[in-house]
């Protein structure tokens, strides 16, 4: 076990730039982003963002044509440096799980520590497989696993060899979903345990709010923005950087007089005088009282119920839809006319 | 109620689809397996002669050894051959590389002994390698043919296995400490060594099968002492006690080929495969696998097919050789022809997954592992007593003997290619089937397809060209055969194999050239048509892979 010094970054990743061959292009355009041990962070974005290129850099199967990838100290990737693969000290946890399907379970989770003397050997190996709940199938091949018993091999692959960086390049995607809970929930547990950095690729943004210590919005080969889950979710830097997290109602406005104006009501905002702006509200952020209440008055068009909340789409008065989120046990109905209000905590500002 | 509905209609239709020609096609199929089970029958219940002794005493023993030599010999040459060009043309970009893909097959168009005259003749004493060299001679010498003009088979089998390996179980490895070179020995190597493994069998077989190239050479195995207990002694028992022999070390290989895959399997687990990026080589390392790509086929057809050539022209012709190759191309043509049909046939079989249909397609398959001369003595024992029914029932009705209309003729010949062949067929017709899903079947049924517009205007376009493939496969395979054709070819029917062999036994190699070079000739077309089809990208809509082009060891 190491040490969660969570101070200096066990990873940094400053303006990274990976070139791929033919008609893919730039992959990676200057992406930076720091890991820090004990913490698992989520990488999220849309496909073709260049999240796995940047994960293979990361690893070293990928070459950095600009930029720099250091850890503790020592420089992995960078102008004219390269360390192989195999000298990095990182866990892979590939998408397709990549297990050698000529070996065992056994043998693939023991592949990784070959400068281990037998007996040692054999303990991490038990040790790897105890950890995931799977020495019942340790002399399994993995056509005999399921999927979900694949990934914990691989995962348990992966952490054997006691890596410095632990990288899973989307590792529940093959998996339906309450496969998929279960599985998350045991690997972050794993993963934070070993007190590894973890950088963990997903597509699921609910799964990534839950569960990642940080999360990384990644667009274009760069990221956009890093940092707590409820940071990101309450004070997106960018439009683009909200959607990646949920729902939000986005309003063009201008800044006059330290306000910007939307059609729910003026926000306050720190831009300059005169410049551009999106005023970015999340579906919680537009509260729902009754007609009578003080706030701006609309009517409900529908409503629909998904589990603990209720969306409901609300027509104002100026003919502008609003989708607002509320408490599955609230009161109002589809006809009802409301009265709604803006929490500010829900409500950014940023430039466009 | 929907599900149930589909599932009669898929019933009916495979059922209907399921009719006669199938059966036709099994009862081919158990008929290309009689040669064997009548050589096993005459090896037990023969008469026994002192040949069989006196072999045992003084030569067997020799013949054996020979064989021992000859197999390993081909096999470490054609291992190392295969799987070193298959890892280049997969793995890297170098010049050429597309055109080297289907090259590399080309050798199989070369018959064995046709390549030991060239080579034999360049190198000999008075031959212009003669001296520089060591003569292409003996036990060593005929396993380095065979390793020249076989190692197709394990190149095919493991460029299909290395290209359907996943980039990451070998980026996997790199993450958990591996060099590159330890990451290809821990991972790709073991990952192919059954591809490899099936190509090895294929070629021990095949020198196994060899008649021309080790009496040429002068290395005599256990197929030569079979030809001579035949030829020389008359005693067709002891030949099939011999052939029993031969037949059962091809078990063993293939039997041991089969232990060697045990459990484990090759591909991902998961099914996804993330193909390999192909290293870009510089000039210099470009130029040298260029080289190492080429060697191969300049050794193992290029440079003897040149030194048959030259000698040809520079040798007034032996008469007959136009009869002699009318002969083989109308045998090569009739073989590939039937061999397509009855192959189509068995696949069909298989497809109605009826047990009958299934067992018959593979008991046909087993073909592959008996040489030829071994299913041409079988196809002698059959038809000779026939033949000797019919004289008896004949003489009794007429006072003479039936005419020899079985045993000299041509019948018998196609009877045990397709014996010693139909696997060939089998593997590719079952590979173009497989495209044709039931739920197809049932699509076009629906919009109003009757059962024989449903084979016109569907399966046939789907399977036709596997079909062809499948029909030469056997017609170059037919062309190339020697020892079958030697012991049931009709009086004074000659083809071009047999013309060369004849006349570099009687080391007239000037007169075998001609008939050699035009037997290679013959084949070539057909074996760049046949090699471009089976290392054609996967996504190619006709595409047949080469486990399912290579007979006889695939599942």
């Amino acid at each position: 076990m190491m040490a969660a010094d969570s101070d200096m970054p066990r990873v940094i990743i400053t303006g990274a730039e990976v070139r791929l061959g033919g008609d893919d292009g730039v992959a990676v355009n200057g992406a930076s982003l720091a890991l820090h041990a004990g913490q698992v962070t989520a990488l999220l974005g849309p496909s073709g963002a260049g999240k796995s290129t940047l994960l293979r850099a990361v690893a070293g199967l990928e070459r950095l044509h600009a930029g720099e990838i250091r850890s503790d100290g020592h420089v992995w990737s960078g102008p004219g440096i390269h360390l192989a693969p195999e000298r990095r000290r990182c866990g892979v946890v590939f998408q397709d799980f990549a297990l050698f399907p000529h070996l065992t379970a056994i043998q693939n989770v023991a592949f990784g520590l070959r400068h281990l003397s037998g007996a040692a050997r054999r303990q991490r190996v038990m040790e790897s497989l105890a950890a995931v709940e799977l020495t019942h199938r340790a002399r399994a091949y993995p056509h005999e696993l399921s999927g979900g018993e694949q990934q914990r091999v691989a995962l348990a692959r992966a952490l054997a060899p006691e890596p410095a960086v632990m990288l899973l390049d989307e590792p529940f995607s093959g998996l339906d979903r309450r496969l998929r809970t279960d599985l998350s929930a045991m690997t972050l547990d794993v993963l934070r345990r070993s007190g590894t950095a973890s950088l963990i690729i997903t597509h699921d943004a609910d799964d990534a709010l839950a569960s990642a210590d940080d999360i990384a919005l990644m667009e274009r080969g760069t990221i956009i923005q890093s940092g707590r889950p409820d940071t990101l979710y309450l004070a997106p830097s960018s439009e683009s950087a909200a959607r990646m997290l949920g729902d939000v109602e986005a309003f063009a406005s201008k800044v006059e007089n330290g306000a910007a104006q939307t059609p729910l009501g003026d926000v306050s905002a720190r831009q300059p005088q005169g410049s551009a702006v999106t005023v970015l509200v999340r579906p919680e952020g537009i509260v729902i009282g009754h007609s009578d209440a003080q706030g701006l008055p609309g009517s409900i068009v529908s409503r629909r119920p998904a589990g603990p909340v209720v969306a409901m789409v609300i027509e104002l008065r100026t003919g502008e839809r609003v989708t607002a989120r509320a408490p599955v046990s609230h009161a109002a109905r589809t006809g009802d006319t409301v009265s709604l209000s803006l929490d500010p905590a829900f409500v950014s500002v940023v430039e466009r | 109620m929907a599900i149930g509905d589909t599932g009669i209609l898929r019933r009916r239709i495979t059922g209907r689809a399921g009719l006669h020609p199938v059966w036709l096609a099994a009862f081919a199929g158990l008929l290309c397996a009689a040669p064997l089970l009548a050589v096993a029958w005459l090896a037990v219940s023969g008469p026994w002669t002192d040949y069989l002794a006196h072999i045992a005493e003084t030569r067997l023993t020799e013949f054996l050894v020979n064989t021992a030599i000859v197999g390993l010999t081909a096999a470490l040459l054609a291992g190392v051959t295969g799987t070193g060009t298959a890892w280049l043309v997969t793995r890297y970009v170098f010049p050429g590389r597309n055109i080297f893909q289907w090259m590399l097959a080309l050798p199989l168009a070369m018959p064995a002994y046709a390549a030991a005259y060239g080579w034999y003749d360049l190198t000999q004493g008075a031959g212009p390698l003669g001296g520089l060299v060591p003569a292409v001679h003996g036990a060593f010498g005929a396993g380095a043919i065979f390793g020249l003009v076989f190692y197709p088979y394990v190149y095919l089998l493991a460029r299909e296995s290395f290209s359907a390996q996943s980039a990451d179980a070998y980026d996997a490895a790199r993450t958990l400490g591996c060099s590159p070179l330890q990451a290809f020995a821990r991972t790709a190597l073991p990952m192919v060594r059954p591809a490899v493994a099936a190509g090895l069998a294929l070629v021990v077989m095949e020198t196994l099968a060899d008649f021309g190239t080790v009496s040429h050479l002068g290395a005599p195995t256990l197929t030569v002492a079979l030809m001579r207990a035949w030829a020389g002694e008359g005693s067709i028992p002891d030949a099939a006690r011999l052939a029993m022999l031969l037949v059962s070390i091809s078990f063993v290989i293939f039997m041991a080929e089969r232990a060697l895959r045990r459990r484990a399997r090759q591909t991902s687990a998961s099914g996804h495969v993330r193909a390999f990026r192909r290293h870009t080589l510089s000039p210099v390392a470009g130029l040298a696998t260029m080289i190492a790509c080429l060697l191969p086929v300049l050794m193992g057809l290029v440079i003897p097919a040149a030194r048959l050539g030259w000698r040809a022209v520079s040798t007034p012709a032996a008469t007959g050789l136009a009869d002699a190759a009318v002969n083989s191309l109308a045998l090569a043509g009739v073989s590939g022809l039937l061999a397509a049909a009855i192959g189509l046939g068995l696949a069909y079989a298989i497809r109605t997954q009826r047990l009958a249909g299934r067992a018959s397609a593979r008991i046909a398959s087993m073909g592959y592992g008996v040489p030829g001369a071994v299913a041409a003595l079988g196809v002698l024992i059959i038809f000779g007593s026939l033949q000797g029914g019919l004289d008896a029932g004949w003489r009794s009705l007429t006072g003479s003997p039936f005419p020899m209309v079985l045993t000299g003729s041509a019948l018998a010949l196609v009877f045990a290619y397709q014996a010693r062949f139909i696997a060939a067929a089998i593997g590719p017709a079952e590979s173009a089937l497989s495209r044709v899903t039931p739920s197809l079947d049932a699509a076009a049924r629906s919009l109003g397809a009757r059962p024989l517009e449903l084979v016109r205007r569907v399966h046939w376009p789907l399977v036709s060209s596997g079909v062809a493939l499948a029909g030469l496969l056997v017609f170059v395979e037919v062309l190339k055969e020697l020892p079958a054709t030697m012991i049931l070819r009709p009086f004074n029917m000659n083809t071009l194999a047999v013309t060369a062999h004849n006349y570099a036994a009687d080391e007239r190699l000037g007169q075998a050239a001609l008939p050699a070079v035009l037997l290679v000739a013959a084949a070539l077309p057909a074996m760049i048509w046949i090699a471009r089809r089976i290392t054609a990208s996967e996504r190619t809509r006709d595409a047949v892979p080469p486990s399912d082009a290579i007979p006889g060891l695939a599942e």
